[in-house]
């Protein structure tokens, strides 16, 4: 085998190993990125499922990362938002029970500005307030 | 080659050391023939430049074929621990911000928002059981234990009108677990937690389990006290009696 020839196939595995490089610095930066929505508890596809589906407190557990400060893409926030709706009324029994008038109060405003923030949705949240009212037994 | 009474540097045509002045002896074959000693030494470095250029091309190939064997196996690396990197990273940020997320996380505790400040502590990757967090050590366990319970039984109770059926054997099962481990870790670190600076905190977590087994599956303190002591059989019973005839 002459020298050329040899020098031609590493070459040509070079340039093999400088594509799977190039995947793989791609994929790596992929990874780094930190979506907390996509790729923890929140994804989107479940919570629209379980909304379609009326399981309303599935959907309201899925929400709970939101009130630790998740950010939602704009395009399923509306998913969230009903998700929250359903898990803060749920929360406003206990607080209402539990003594914290604050935080039952604040669970009110939170409440009343996603319905303002979703007047299309009006018809859903009041199935959501209804499915939360029906699960208190006194 | 060196110089034997000096050891300066000496060339094989050198007479005497530069050095010291030593007549050179043992260069005496050299200075005999150095026209015939220089010509193969030129020989030598010709042939040894024509090898090293004829391969130069075929050497750098080699080592760029390392570089990128070696980059590809960094990039695996990286791709496969992105997760713990992302993770150490929050949590590093987490105790550089501890001044910031120290009153969030104490507004949440004076809200007796305890979902909340799980789903914060989520979030946020807070560097649990490290200084300056782990004097919340206690709190934590105690708080994914309740989160558990909140969820469970949202999950497994609100339905609409025409929500389509879940695994409901499997909802059961989620609250009765989510029970037990609440209420046994509450139990089993008793000590502990009477001990603990949050102790109020973890007291008024307990008492909106309380809340929650009474207002939503209907179990008051006497009711309460004859679940906890029934079989679990019969635990599971009362569940399936509450979450399928809601």
């Amino acid at each position: 085998m002459t020298k050329k020839v040899i020098l031609g196939i590493s070459i040509l595995i070079n340039l093999v190993l400088a594509y799977f490089l190039i995947q793989g610095v791609i994929d790596a930066r992929e990874e780094l990125k930190f979506e907390y929505v996509e790729q923890e508890t929140l994804r989107p596809d479940s919570l629209r499922m379980y909304l379609e589906r009326e399981n309303y407190g599935v959907a309201a557990s899925l929400s709970h990362p939101i009130r630790g400060g998740a950010e939602i893409d704009e395009l399923d926030e509306d998913y969230y938002l009903l998700g929250e709706y359903a898990d803060t009324l749920f929360l406003k029994a206990i607080f209402e029970k539990s003594g914290d008038t604050a935080t039952a109060t604040a669970c009110d405003q939170r409440l009343a500005e996603i319905r303002e923030k979703m007047p299309a949705y009006s018809e859903l949240l009041d199935k959501i307030e209804e499915s939360v009212k029906k699960t208190i037994r006194e | 080659m060196k110089c034997k009474s000096c050891g300066g540097e000496i060339r094989l045509t050198d007479k005497t050391c530069p050095y010291c002045g030593r007549l050179l002896t043992e260069t005496a074959g050299h200075q005999a023939e150095p026209e015939a000693f220089q010509k193969k030494s030129e020989k030598s470095k010709g042939g040894l430049r024509k090898a090293l250029s004829d391969n130069i091309p075929i050497v750098i190939s080699a080592v760029v074929m390392l570089l990128l064997i070696v980059g590809i196996c960094v990039a695996s690396y990286i791709s496969e621990n992105a997760y713990h990197f992302r993770e150490d990273a929050m949590r590093r940020e987490s105790v550089k911000k501890y001044d910031e997320y120290s009153v969030k996380i104490q507004e949440y505790l004076d809200g007796g928002d305890y979902t909340g400040f799980s789903a914060f502590k989520e979030y946020h990757n807070i560097a649990e059981y490290e200084a300056p967090y782990d004097e919340l050590n206690q709190l934590w366990d105690i708080t994914k234990v309740y989160t558990r319970l909140v969820s469970a039984v949202e999950s497994a109770l609100i339905q609409g009108p025409e929500a389509k059926l879940r695994d409901q054997d499997s909802d059961v099962f989620d609250v009765q677990m989510a029970i037990s481990r609440f209420y046994d870790e509450f139990k089993w670190n008793q000590s502990k937690i009477d001990a603990d600076p949050y102790k109020d905190r973890m007291y008024d977590m307990k008492k909106k389990a309380d809340i929650i087994l009474k207002i939503y599956l209907g179990m008051d303190d006497a009711a309460r006290e004859a679940y906890f002591e029934a079989s679990d059989a019969k635990q599971k019973a009362y569940l399936e009696e509450v979450i399928l005839h809601d």
